[in-house]
């Protein structure tokens, strides 16, 4: 009896302190349906007395619909999430299970340019594509984006927990390494590449930084330039900034709730075995 | 061709696709940033003069550097206090509790959504004259509750609260695996012995899972010494030049005052601190982490 009240205990007490880490996204929920003078109502009204969906009709219809930028982002998130995906598997195998010449030093440089901050290549990327003419299209942030570091590395991580004896006997069986890749692999690595993509995809939903520094035209604006657009000129209008970011989380925290084990998985594996 | 030089040969090709990027993409301007550092580049005029080391004099004299290497590590600091707390969390969470993966996702949520959104959320809640934190502490007797994001002396502690509600969940997830690899003989001989439930934290979890608190702490260091979208959307870096962090302070440089080769020259000095936090934890290490 004893074991099972403490677990209680244990139980109410984190609830308590994780009800507190929900509440920021409770409170701007709650708040995106209320009327004005609701929003600083203390006690919190968290059901609002008058339900109104006006501010987030705001949101999405209106002279800057959040439609384009959810098609924006959408666009960008999921070419970089399959570009970087498979390219980040075939250089993993690569690392992984072909022994060349330099692979080890290659491989370490390639972790140490994860060191090097994005400020020092913000500057260099600004002026060549500038140069080259993609600066504020949707290439400045789709190429660069196909390309991860991390990515490599996480599944490399998971390439190494299958055994070499595997593709070892396709190999002696006669398979190519694009064979043993494609079909052996790949399909292997199914829990790793779903890890790998719901996490790619989430830093390009989320990215900011990118999208401050090379697009300028509204039409090309992410969810968050677009967020942070909506949010400036309609400053005073708190209930609308509530049901901009309901409408730049709400998707992320849907894809958590779905993927949550993967991303998890994806954390802990290229974090602690490493 | 023999056959081991076709699979060398093999082993480039299944990675050139990705080394390609990553040489265009990170190695390229790289070093064309190393040498914007030695110029007076200004994105506005056509001149680019040579000046050897000038920026760096200029930022070794700069006052606005000072105070934003002092703001850098306020809000470093938030890194120890999230990874404290994510450890109790963690603790708690891998005893026998009830909706286990329902606490996990509470408290891993604000690390997958974006920290602009989340930022202004906090800006609200911050809200000094109505917030509902505010309000808050005035109804529990606190008649002169901070300023929060609103004084130059508080700003930066508001942002500090927000990153560590952030880190807390991915910290935590760490540790939550890491207490998986604990062997569980240790700790049944550790109940044997008569070892307080405080000993056994201290002495026997606590060391084995040092590996991934030298990890956090260094990943941690490293990610908040790069970010600082969420600060340029909710204060630009003031009240002030209160929130200023360095990565923001070469941000500014770059694009707000286009001053693009001063700004090189910082984000070296950024990339020096980097390299430098993790080298004095590298060394330090073997004082205190435990393989």
């Amino acid at each position: 009896m004893e074991i099972k009240s403490t677990k209680l205990l244990y139980t109410i007490a984190m609830l308590v302190l994780g009800l507190f880490m929900i509440l920021p996204f409770l409170w701007m929920i709650s708040t995106s349906f209320k009327t004005p003078n609701e929003v600083f109502q203390y006690p919190i009204q968290w059901i609002p007395q008058k339900v109104t969906f006006e501010h987030h009709l705001k949101v999405w219809t209106g002279k800057e619909s959040f439609l384009i930028y959810y098609m924006n982002s959408l666009k960008i998130a999921l070419i970089c999430m399959v570009g970087a995906t498979f390219l980040s598997a075939l250089a993993a195998y690569g690392f992984s299970r072909i022994e060349f010449k330099g692979r080890n030093l290659l491989f370490m440089f390639y972790l140490s340019m994860m060191m090097v901050p994005p400020q020092v290549l913000f500057v260099p990327k600004f002026i060549l594509f500038d140069k080259i003419g993609i600066y504020n299209t949707h290439w400045a942030l789709i190429l660069p984006g196909l390309f991860t570091i991390f990515g490599v590395f996480l599944m490399r991580q998971f390439f190494m927990s299958i055994p070499q004896e595997i593709t070892e006997s396709a190999f002696v069986d006669g398979a190519g390494h694009f064979r043993i890749f494609f079909q052996l692999m790949l399909p292997l690595a199914k829990p790793a590449l779903a890890t790998l993509a719901i996490i790619d995809f989430s830093w390009h939903w989320n990215d900011y930084e990118n999208a401050l520094v090379f697009l300028l035209d509204r039409n090309l604006y992410t969810v968050p330039l677009g967020m942070q657009n909506f949010i400036l000129e309609f400053n005073i209008d708190y209930n609308g900034m509530m049901a901009a970011t309901s409408a730049g989380i709400v998707p992320m925290l849907l894809v958590f709730l779905i993927g949550q084990k993967y991303i998890i998985q994806g954390i802990t594996g290229s974090a602690v075995k490493g | 061709m023999n056959w081991a030089k076709k699979q060398r040969r093999l082993g480039y090709l299944f990675i050139l696709p990705n080394m390609l990027g990553v040489i265009l993409f990170f190695v390229v301007p790289a070093i064309f940033s190393l040498g914007i550092m030695f110029t007076n580049y200004k994105y506005t005029s056509p001149d680019i003069e040579w000046i050897g080391l000038d920026n760096f004099n200029r930022l070794f004299h700069d006052p606005v550097f000072y105070v934003s290497l002092k703001k850098t590590a306020l809000f470093l600091s938030a890194v120890p206090v999230s990874i404290g707390l994510a450890f109790l969390v963690a603790l708690v969470l891998n005893r026998s509790v009830y909706v286990k993966s329902l606490l996990r996702a509470m408290f891993f949520m604000p690390y997958i959504t974006s920290g602009v959104a989340v930022a202004f959320v906090w800006m609200l809640l911050f809200q000094p004259s109505q917030g509902p934190i505010n309000s808050f502490l005035r109804s529990i007797g606190i008649d002169n509750p901070p300023g929060w994001m609103s004084t130059t002396t508080s700003s930066m502690y508001a942002i500090d609260i927000i990153w560590i509600w952030f880190l807390l969940g991915y910290n935590m997830i760490i540790y939550l695996a890491a207490f998986q690899e604990i062997p569980q003989e240790q700790l049944e001989a550790a109940k044997i012995d008569g070892a307080s439930s405080w000993t056994t934290v201290w002495k026997i979890i606590f060391p084995l899972v040092s590996p991934s608190t030298f990890l956090l702490m260094i990943t941690g260091l490293i990610t908040s010494m790069k970010t600082f979208g969420m600060i340029e959307a909710v204060t630009q870096g003031g009240p002030g030049g209160s929130t200023t962090i360095l990565s923001l302070f070469i941000y500014h440089n770059a694009f707000r005052y286009y001053e693009m080769g001063y700004a090189s020259a910082i984000s070296w000095v950024l990339f020096a601190i980097i390299f430098l936090i993790t080298m004095i934890q590298w060394v330090g290490q073997k004082r205190w982490v435990h393989y």
